[in-house]
């Protein structure tokens, strides 16, 4: 199933609001409840199971976290008692009880997405040892299961930490982990972030209907239009990229980059325009990620939500750890401040691209993707304070257009290949296609003439498809939101708008044999 | 107050202190720079920042930043 399935956006949809609309307020979340778990059994049967063990372990853990707290209150009212003893006893109990839960929720992610790998991996050690292998079980994963742990494990941290509190209510906390547009790519918001508007979600406006849809057709404009045809030619490039040329294999690998943003920022499109219709504000997942100075700021515009679960919940945990802030003391006799952080937060960053790189995938190109972007970033701290003096010796002003666009550039480039290792069967195809591009870059062979699969047609309309969603970009990056303009036209021009994108579309989407439907990309993530 | 503007001045010194409201959400501060900025307040103020009080609301203006410190020192 996808979010592009017609029958989901404008028929399983538009029914829910209907049934949404009819029934009283009181039984408005069980409505959106039941639309979340019917995709989710739709589409997994009986694993749904699973998502429902992972909501009652964390409801639980919620729950006896509150007690907890109230009868560490009650101690501490007492007197003659140490106070930092009872603090600490009551800690201990529930960083048991966190542990525990956190380990639950993550072994069925591990045995669902991880088991098959990690089997392969110690069967290739057995086997040097000759040692008899064990037998490879795959599974087919519970819809979604990787933005629902994560989400759990934010709910289950944020109250062991006292920043939330735990939820009496099993039907908020359950929307919240499994909320039908959610469930399948994310966003992965906080309980705080969207659990009380989806519970409290209580009407749907003729204004918000049609805000929302508006956004849904953009969404499939960059499916239909662009992700469709730029699939053609990127598995000609990544199928065959040994008969090509560097510049051929340049143009595949920042095909495969915009059609992954697209496809994903499509979703998300459809997503955020969902909740928009029931006036729910799902936090953005993306904003403008080609207009990054650095990979760093690649990254706080690209998968978001991602971004801030890794950020919130390993990051900062690792790197203020007892060891880790020792290690950063006893380093800030012998370095300076920024050195001496740069040490404890890489160990910490290490952390974050392993389980950013395993996150999207069981594999090992995965796993080298994000050791690339650790050391991108690595990197770029370290030597930051050298490009700045650079700069200043050569009097380059950092903060001049021309200077911008540079850095865009830089990232760009780096962005492609980190994308191309991603897309690429082994690492070691990825290794060869950028030694093509570096040897090869302008040999032609006869597969430069053709069109990459696509006809003249395709490519014109791909072009036209980019730049559009380029200049809505620049408007964007530049605070003009375009949907709020198109909100303040006149009615005439206003439906014009609409007619065109949707009859854009019908009319030119690609339809047909020809084109085989890039299958949502991050929900096998 | 002083302290800590030079404090960030000093990580990072394209940025007026004294005006500045969204240091975080303005991302002109990143993790990486708010790690430092965390070593260097609990070297400086002797106090503890826990990782749950590194939200936007905390950390996004020298005003925010030294009432942390302020409320952390009467913990």
């Amino acid at each position: 199933m996808s979010y592009f399935d017609l029958w989901f956006a404008f028929l399983f949809v538009p029914v829910v609001v209907l049934i949404f609309l009819l029934v009283p307020k009181k039984a408005k979340p069980y409505i959106l409840l039941f639309a979340s778990y019917a995709i989710f059994f739709m589409v997994s049967n009986f694993l749904i199971i699973f998502l429902l063990l992972s909501t009652i372990s964390i409801f639980l853990a919620g729950k006896k976290f509150k007690k907890l707290d109230g009868e560490k209150a009650k101690e501490l009212e007492k007197e003659d008692i140490d106070k930092k003893l009872i603090k600490e006893k009551y800690k201990k109990k529930k960083k048991h009880i966190l542990v525990l839960v956190i380990l639950f929720n993550i072994s069925f992610l591990f045995v669902f997405k991880y088991l098959k790998f990690f089997t392969i991996n110690l069967n290739a050690i057995l086997k040097v040892f000759k040692l008899e292998e064990l037998s490879i079980i795959s599974l087919i994963a519970p819809l979604g299961i990787s933005y629902y742990t994560l989400k759990a494990i934010s709910y289950v941290v944020d109250t062991y930490n006292g920043k939330i509190e735990a939820d009496d209510n099993f039907v908020r906390l359950a929307l919240y982990v499994s909320f039908f547009p959610q469930i399948m790519e994310g966003p992965i918001s906080t309980y705080s972030e969207t659990a009380e508007q989806i519970y409290n979600a209580s009407k749907v406006t003729y204004h918000n209907f049609c805000y929302g849809y508006q956004r849904i057709l953009f969404g499939f404009f960059k499916k239909l239009i662009i992700v469709d045809r730029l699939n053609i030619l990127v598995k000609q490039v990544f199928n065959n990229y040994m008969s090509f040329n560097g510049l051929s294999i340049l143009i595949g690998i920042i095909s495969y980059t915009m059609l992954l943003y697209m496809e994903f920022s499509g979703t998300m499109d459809v997503v955020l325009g969902i909740g928009d219709i029931f006036d729910i504000k799902i936090p953005e997942n993306f904003r403008q990620p080609f207009f990054s100075k650095n990979i760093t700021d690649f990254w706080s515009r690209w998968h978001i939500s991602l971004g801030h679960f890794l950020k919130d919940y390993v990051f900062y945990p690792v790197s203020l750890s007892k060891p880790l802030k020792k290690l950063s003391v006893s380093l800030r006799k012998k370095l300076s401040a920024h050195y001496s952080s740069l040490i404890a937060g890489g160990i910490a960053l290490f952390c974050v691209w392993f389980l950013n790189g395993l996150w999207h995938g069981a594999g090992w190109p995965f796993l080298f993707f994000g050791m690339y972007h650790f050391v991108l970033i690595l990197m770029g701290n370290i030597f930051e304070p050298l490009i700045i003096k650079i700069c200043a010796k050569l009097k380059i002003n950092r903060e001049s257009k021309k200077y911008y666009g540079f850095q865009i550039v830089k990232t760009s480039l780096l962005v492609f290949i980190g994308e191309m290792f991603f897309r690429a069967d082994t690492v070691r195809d990825g290794l060869r296609m950028l030694k093509i591009m570096f040897t090869k870059m302008f040999v032609l062979s006869k597969n430069e003439f053709y069109y990459f699969g696509l006809d003249m047609f395709d490519v014109a309309l791909i072009f036209i498809g980019l730049i559009v969603v380029l200049v809505i970009s620049i408007l964007k990056e530049n605070n003009v939101n375009v949907r709020d303009e198109v909100e303040k036209k006149h009615i005439i021009v206003r439906w014009a708008i609409y007619y065109l994108l949707i009859l854009s579309i019908i009319v030119l989407g690609a339809y047909g044999p020809t084109y085989a439907p890039v299958d949502p990309i991050y929900a096998d993530f | 107050m002083d302290k800590l503007i030079e404090i960030l001045e000093e990580l990072q010194p394209d940025v007026d202190y004294n005006t500045c409201e969204d240091l975080v959400d303005g991302r002109h501060l990143d993790s990486l720079t708010i790690l430092s900025l965390i070593s260097e307040i609990e070297n400086e103020f002797d106090v503890e920042v826990p990782t749950v009080e590194i939200i936007p609301a905390n950390f996004n203006s020298a005003k925010s930043i030294y009432a942390l410190i302020e409320k952390l020192k009467e913990e």
